[in-house]
């Protein structure tokens, strides 16, 4: 039995490097969980999820057929419950590319040199447990030049009930190196799980990263996920996520840009309904000139879903000539729902391009009634416009077969 | 004797507790035209829209009956499948709901309502085809987003173009006229009266008798604090362009 209140872990701790592990274990002794007064958890309802008593055991999944994405050739890496299932796992062989389970990655020098070196910065408390207690993950490398021809899907799958699973992934791109991973996100059968996902990326000189996240769990299961991105000169990343379904979400996103002429964007787009939580922190860092970040995220929320963007911009003082976009817009569409958005901007250096816009309302009655009034029943009509609304977000993914995918799930 | 298709008594509206019609009567027949004219504020847009069915404004008296259903028990969508039309004087712009899309779902959905098949995709499209040409709306236009960066002349001519699609029995063209250019209200005053026949009605709402020269009124309405305060022929247009409304807001009084 797992009991995060009490600092109990009935989890086997992490076959990875022993002294990474160690300090993360000293890091849960020392850090405390966030409590209502922790200004970046401030909205976030953790009573119930610390003091559930979970299970690690593994529960078995006999198919995970329902997670592939009709018409979509990817190399595909299943974790159940956070461990690695060579029996799903589909890659196909490529010369510069390795994806492999981070367990089998221990000895690689290339996981040796990156491992933790983003995580250990963070403070977070679900960041130690996830690095003291993750019971697998994938091990992406890409060498430098190499563009990864498919789409790299990994399918997080959550069964069984009360399950605790942290999965760790670590992604390397080389110089002049390109991927796209899609991360799905999602449970079987069962109930009031809680996956705390970590993700580290490195994206060196030109190399160009695209993730696209999916979070499609059972209304009762919690997820924590969290990346850690370190972009290097001329670089580019990219992170969309979707988040469909799950009784609580808190996406907590990193961007280190280190490097001169990078791109970074970040966009999402929720969906709330019963009492959903979804909560969506962003940090872009800009150390380094000539960069340019962008951030859209919309949500609509319904019944008693409460939403949270916190998007914190911080531009040193040396990082000169930087633009940043930042934009969230939201729907209500009842009474008892609610948006907190907060945009955080610490900005050192003159010569900034900033821009920051939050909205959140209701759907323009307007419009709804102007599309009734040709004959569009209301129903409709609150459909067609909350496609509308969520086209901006959509007509950002890069891989189709992952639009289609959400089209079909909102 | 012509089918009364709008039958419109006593009507009373008001919004957030402010009286805004204050008791309307109009009776329009199949093949009339009838134009409503009178200053900024009387009521002219509020009459259209408790017409159409926006539930902003509260019907506190009066009846109307529209082909002999209780016009102000149906829902917006319920009147438009009817055959109700409204051309709005501010046409809202939809950014993301696909012109051409959004009247194929209304037109699914008044078929259904009537029981019908749907139109099949072939006939949807040589129709758009015809009707736009019609007002001469441009293909690119056509399929943007309803109303997005259109110009005002645009839009309107869009209205006209979604009332040549849902061949109304009843359309209320609120405005349609202002903004215009001469060539364009002259293509949209040709859609109109294509679209005119004896088993259908129109009402325009306007500010200049130019239109009226091209749509031919049968009634000619001033409407002046709520009230209809004078009808008469398409004469009395001209003389409203001469003399203004206030000698007979002056009689009224
Ligand atoms: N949504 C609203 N809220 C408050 N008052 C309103 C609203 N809509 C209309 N009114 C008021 O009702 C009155 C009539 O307005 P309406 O738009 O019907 O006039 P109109 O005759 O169409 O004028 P115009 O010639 O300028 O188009 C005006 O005094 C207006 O201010
Ligand atoms: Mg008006």
């Amino acid at each position: 039995m797992t009991l995060l209140k009490e600092k109990i872990f009935d989890i086997a701790i992490s076959e990875n490097m022993e002294e990474v592990v160690k300090s993360a274990l000293k890091e849960i002794e020392q850090r405390s969980f966030p409590e209502r007064k922790t200004e970046d958890w401030r909205y976030a309802k953790l009573g119930k999820i610390l003091s559930k008593n979970y299970e690690s055991d593994a529960t078995d999944v006999n198919q995970v057929s329902e997670f592939l994405m009709e018409g979509l050739d990817a190399n595909v890496v299943v974790l159940i419950n956070g461990k690695f299932s060579n029996e799903f796992t589909k890659i196909e062989k490529q010369t510069g590319v390795t994806i492999s389970s981070i367990n089998e990655a221990v000895s690689n020098v290339e996981f040796k040199n990156h491992f933790n070196k983003l995580a250990e910065r963070s403070q977070e408390i679900f960041t130690s447990i996830n690095t003291a207690y993750n019971q697998g993950g994938v091990f992406i490398h890409v060498e430098k030049n190499v563009i990864v021809e498919k789409p790299i899907y990994m399918i997080n799958v959550t069964s069984g009930n009360g399950m605790i699973c942290n999965t760790r992934n670590l992604i390397v791109l080389e110089k002049f190196a390109e991927a796209k991973v899609i991360q799905g996100f999602y449970s079987t059968e069962g109930k009031e799980n809680l996956n705390n996902s970590l993700t580290e990326s490195f994206v060196k000189q030109n190399a160009k990263l695209n993730i696209e996240k999916i979070q499609n769990f059972s209304m009762s299961d919690r997820h924590i996920c969290t990346e850690e991105i370190h972009q290097e000169k001329d670089s580019t990343a990219t992170i969309n996520t979707f988040m469909l379904s799950g009784g609580f979400i808190r996406n907590g996103l990193n961007i280190q840009v280190d490097g001169t002429n990078c791109y970074s964007e970040m966009n999402g787009l929720f969906l709330g309904t019963e009492e959903q939580y979804i909560d969506n922190h962003t940090k872009i860092e800009h150390i380094k000139s000539n960069c340019t970040s962008s951030e859209l995220y919309k949500g609509i929320l319904k019944d008693k879903s409460v939403g949270v963007f916190n998007g914190k911009v911080i531009v040193h003082k040396d990082a000169q000539v930087i633009e940043a976009y930042q934009q969230n817009n939201n729907v209500i569409l009842s009474d008892e729902a609610r948006m907190n958005t907060k945009p955080e901007l610490e900005i050192f250096a003159d010569d900034v391009k900033c821009s920051h816009g939050a909205t959140t309302g209701q759907f323009d009655e307007e419009a709804v009634f102007y599309l009734q009034a040709r004959g569009v029943s209301k129903t409709a009509a609150k459909e067609m416009l909350i496609g509308a609304f969520a086209t901006e977000v959509l007509d950002k993914i890069s891989i189709p077969e992952v639009r289609t995918y959400i089209e079909k799930s909102i | 004797m012509s089918q009364t298709i709008l039958k419109v008594n006593n009507l009373q509206a008001e919004i957030d507790g402010k009286a805004i019609l204050k008791g309307i009567d109009l009776e329009v027949k199949a093949g009339e035209i009838h134009a409503i004219m009178g200053p900024n504020g009387s009521g002219k847009s509020t009459l259209s829209s408790v017409l159409a069915g926006r539930d902003e404004y509260e019907v506190t008296g009066g009846t109307v009956d529209y082909l002999g259903m209780d016009l102000l028990d149906l829902d917006p969508e319920e009147r438009a499948w009817e055959g109700l039309f409204l051309a709005f004087q501010y046409p809202v712009e939809i950014p993301g709901v696909s012109n051409i899309n959004f009247l194929k779902t209304a037109m699914a959905e008044r078929a259904k309502h009537k029981g019908l098949d749907p139109i099949s995709a072939k006939d949807f499209l040589a129709m758009v085809k015809e009707k736009s040409a019609l007002v001469e709306l441009n293909d690119k236009l056509k399929n943007r987003s309803v109303n997005e960066g259109f110009s005002g002349g645009e839009k309107k001519r869009n209205e006209i173009f979604q009332m040549a699609m849902l061949e109304p029995k009843l359309s209320i063209l609120d405005e349609t006229d202002s903004g215009l250019d001469i060539d364009a209200l002259r293509i949209v005053a040709n859609g109109v009266n294509t679209l005119k026949t004896d088993q259908n009605a129109t009402i325009v709402i306007t500010h200049y008798q130019r239109l009226l020269d091209y749509i031919i009124p049968d009634f000619v309405h001033v409407l002046h604090n709520g009230k209809i305060i004078k009808t008469g022929d398409k004469s009395l247009a001209l003389e409203l362009e001469e003399k203004g409304y206030d000698w007979l807001i002056k009689d009224f009084a």
